[in-house]
């Protein structure tokens, strides 16, 4: 277990060698002047060429590509092109938003995900199968975008019951004090005891949240009924079943608990996935978290920006796959 | 399972313990009135450098709230408001200025604004000399002359009045808020101006919240609104539904569909508002054969217009006449318009030599805005009758700079982009885009004529003592680079400016763009 650990340790650092080292020559490669970003955009041809030496583009390429290796194993990621203030600080500013919306969705996930499965499973080829299958391939295969900017017109413009974006009103914004612990602001103001603040994020945060989870909703029921079909073929299966314990008990604790192997993988690697796919939630929901973030970075040519995005984003897929070896591994069955 | 069950289900009443919760929450004291909050819905960051000194982009729809300028520029009247200053005089050679400062003012941080203050901003700006320092390029020196007057003299003549009025850098800051603090003191956030408004809270790059300054030396009296929200929200759809439910106060313009529908809306007014931003196409004057004036005069008989302003800006913009949008001094109505004439334009290019056409050009757009590529392809499919290819390339603006900064012969043959001016004046324009550059910097049609780069010259330094002659030179200027047609000026923009009806005293201003000074609106 340990080797293995080790080994698959090693690997991830080399997978993300390679990220910092492609991305980093490939925001060299793309036709586009940071000494110019960083002066703004009337800049005199002296501030460009002192900006340039500010910076260290004036340096070798191998120069600068040390440079920022050795400034970001010290957690230094550089200063945006943009806002001048350091990367690192501005990650930690929007990663709070992002995570909530992750966790709630896979929360979602887990809790949605599950009993759709099972439900199926127990029902196979009955109409209530099928209507189970019918949601999660619906699920997984609608696009994102489409199904949170329905939800916007039905839940805001028609109904008008939840609002259309952002992480709290702007009354909300004005007159309370969020409390910022963890960053999120749910938990936060719960804690703290702020139940005005809690309920209004929270009404912010079912729209994204549901169009979030829908994929990972999805991908969970379908590898449980399959994960369960298959345990539900198996001889104990049927000797519980002749020993007459409740179908109940059979299914959610003998039948389920053996299935879960191949789920939690899923999970754990959907959770990747839906790190990603906030991205476009986010644009969506006005969500002020590192999809923002990176698409404002993106668009402006921010590439500091751009390069802090996609290491938090390798290293955060690095250890999801450890998560989902080390779960594989746990299980007694798999020799490692 | 029933364990499992019940868990949900605790956690189901949880959750709605919370809600029901909700009403008791605890305010903060000093609240106003929640339907008097103005809400500005905008389309990007409202801020991103907080520091007065630096800021040159969005910025200035909250440092206008925040920071004050000598002067106002007012554009109908073509005079100036006073704000910080109370009157000033100048020189018979516009050398000299002297500002009487306004008395009485006081700081965010409750010092007092006197000439010194003034002085160490401007001073501050200059010396930093990053975003748009360049105004000050002018200024020699700067004296304060009394506890309440100062004097600014001028290496050369320049209109002194529209540079402090800039909508960029002119802002004033107390000096001590900013000698007792760290050099990142501004820059990280914190505020110190002498405006209406300080900031009630902010999250970096996502919103700010204003409330009145209570010091404010205009006072308080009547209608006023106290606490304004600036919110980013990016999607176009989003900004729409906003103030269609009537939670924003107020949006900058959507997309032409969007206008026509909100229109007819109930409690919504659409206004469209002259701009001071124009959008311009760059022939490349150097590399063949874009480098034959007739040519080039040629295809600006083939330049669709009206189908642009019509069919791409749904009338929300007019054609350009010369260089310098409609609205602004330095605009000329006897400036030669090229208009849509297709025959013209294939005898044209025969005479110079191309009689079926049989060239290629490039052309090159700010990738992502649509404007700008619609018209490049109705222009193309113009230019196809023609037997003149346009291949059209989209680009993010870095690199679509980049590569036009390489020498004119290896560069693209047509560059399209917009432009707006830093203090009102034509100089801007003909500065930045058509004196003779050796590296290119902003000269995109690579554009050089000794008599042209005398005329802005003169222009300048005559306008900063008598504007008309100024503009006069200015108008010569233009002449000659429409004659060459250097550049088509395909249309100057209009803004449309969405807000509900119950918003008042809103006016829009087009040397401050996109600027709301909330101060002089509220809700009724």
């Amino acid at each position: 277990m340990g080797r293995f650990l080790l080994k698959r340790l090693f690997f991830g650092a080399i997978v993300l060698f390679g990220v910092i080292t492609i991305t980093f020559l490939l925001t060299r490669v793309i036709p586009s002047d940071p000494a110019a970003r960083w002066v703004g955009p009337r800049a005199t041809r002296q501030q460009i060429a002192q900006a340039r030496i500010e910076l260290g583009l004036d340096r070798p390429v191998y120069v600068q590509y040390t440079r920022y290796v050795s400034d970001l194993l010290r957690g230094d990621l550089g200063r945006s092109l943009r806002s001048r203030q350091p990367i690192t600080d501005e990650l930690v500013g929007f990663l709070p938003a992002t995570l909530e919306l992750v966790l709630l969705s896979t929360f979602f996930a887990v809790f949605a995900g599950i009993p759709l499965g099972v439900l199926s499973a127990k029902s196979k080829d009955k109409p209530v199968d099928h209507i189970c299958r019918f949601f999660s391939v619906g699920a997984v295969s609608l696009p994102t975008f489409w199904v949170g900017m329905f939800l916007q017109l039905l839940f805001y413009g028609g109904l008008g019951w939840l609002p259309l974006g952002s992480r709290v009103s702007f009354e909300t914004a004005i007159f309370y004090n969020i409390p910022n612990i963890t960053g999120f602001i749910v938990f936060d103001s719960l804690i703290t005891g702020n139940f005005y603040i809690a309920a209004d994020a929270l009404k912010h945060i079912i729209l994204p949240g549901i169009t979030l989870a829908l994929y990972p909703i999805g991908l969970v029921a379908r590898m449980t009924r399959s994960a369960l079909l298959e345990i539900l073929g198996e001889d104990y299966i049927a000797s519980a079943r002749s020993y007459a314990v409740p179908e109940a008990k059979v299914l959610w604790l003998y039948a389920l608990k053996n299935s879960l192997g191949p789920t939690s993988t899923v999970l754990t690697l959907s959770v990747g996935y839906t790190l990603v796919n906030t991205f476009l939630v986010e644009a969506i929901f006005n969500w002020p978290g590192i999809g923002m973030y990176i698409s404002s970075a993106v668009v402006t040519m921010d590439y500091p920006a751009i390069m802090g995005v996609t290491i938090f984003s390798t290293c955060a897929y690095v250890v999801l796959n450890l998560i989902a070896d080390i779960i594989v591994a746990l299980d007694p069955r798999v020799r490692v | 399972m029933r364990k499992t069950t019940k868990r949900i289900f605790i956690l189901a009443l949880a959750a709605l313990l919370v809600i029901s919760l909700a009403a008791c929450g605890n305010r903060q004291s000093g609240a106003a009135d929640a339907r008097k909050i103005v809400y500005y819905a905008y389309n990007s960051e409202p801020i991103l450098d907080w520091d007065p000194s630096v800021e040159f982009s969005n910025g200035i729809i909250v440092m206008h709230n925040i920071y004050e300028t000598l002067l106002r520029y007012l554009p109908d009247e073509d005079a100036f408001e006073y704000v910080l200053a109370t009157g000033y005089t100048q020189s018979a050679d516009g050398l000299v200025w002297e500002f009487d400062i306004r008395e009485g003012v006081k700081f965010h941080d409750g010092t007092v604004m006197n000439a010194e203050a003034v002085k160490f901003s401007f001073d501050r700006t200059i010396d930093m000399d990053e975003g748009a320092a360049f105004i000050w390029d002018s200024v020699e020196d700067i004296e304060v002359v009394g506890e309440y007057k100062l004097r600014i003299t001028l290496d050369y003549a320049a209109p002194l009045d529209l540079v402090v009025a800039s909508g960029y850098a002119a802002f004033v800051m107390s000096p001590t808020a900013v000698t007792s603090n760290d050099d990142d003191w501004l820059s990280s956030g914190n505020v110190a101006g002498t405006g209406p408004y300080t900031v009630r809270s902010s999250i970096h790059g996502e919103e700010v919240v204003l409330e009145a300054f209570k010091d404010y030396w205009g006072g308080w009296d009547g209608n006023r609104t106290e606490l304004a929200i600036i919110r980013k929200v990016p999607e176009t759809a989003s900004r729409r539904q906003l103030i269609e439910s009537g939670e924003a106060t107020f949006i900058l313009q959507v997309t032409p569909e969007d206008h026509a529908a909100l229109r007819g809306a109930d409690g919504i007014t659409v206004r469209e508002e002259t701009s001071y931003q124009n959008l311009l196409l760059f022939f490349n004057n150097q590399k063949a054969p874009l480098d034959d004036p007739e040519v080039r005069r040629a295809l600006s008989y083939a330049f669709p217009y009206s189908d642009v302003i019509n069919h791409i800006m749904a009338g929300e913009a007019t054609q350009g006449r010369g260089i310098i949008p409609h609205g602004l001094w330095g605009h000329g109505s006897d400036i030669y318009q090229y208009q849509y004439d297709l025959d013209k334009a294939k005898e044209m290019l025969a005479a110079a030599g191309h009689p079926d056409g049989g060239f290629t050009l490039t052309a090159t757009y700010t990738a992502g805005d649509e404007p700008q590529r619609r018209s490049l392809e109705l222009f193309a499919s113009e230019l196809a009758k023609l037997g003149v290819t346009l291949e059209i390339r989209g680009m993010p603006w870095d690199s679509q700079w980049e590569a036009a900064k390489t020498s004119p012969d290896r560069a693209q043959d047509i560059f399209v982009m917009y432009w707006w001016p830093d203090y009102a004046s034509p100089f801007s324009w003909l500065l930045n885009l058509f004196y003779t550059e050796d590296d290119t910097l902003f000269n995109m049609s690579y554009f050089s004529d000794p008599r042209v780069d005398d005329l802005i010259d003169e222009g300048n330094v005559l306008s900063g003592v008598d504007r008309n002659a100024g503009a006069a030179a200015f108008i010569e200027a233009q002449k000659i680079i429409m004659d060459a047609a250097a550049v088509i000026p395909m249309y100057d923009q209009h803004y449309v400016r969405i807000y509900r009806d119950n918003f008042k005293g809103y006016k829009d201003n087009p040397s401050y763009p996109s600027v709301v000074f909330f101060y002089e609106t509220y809700i009724e």
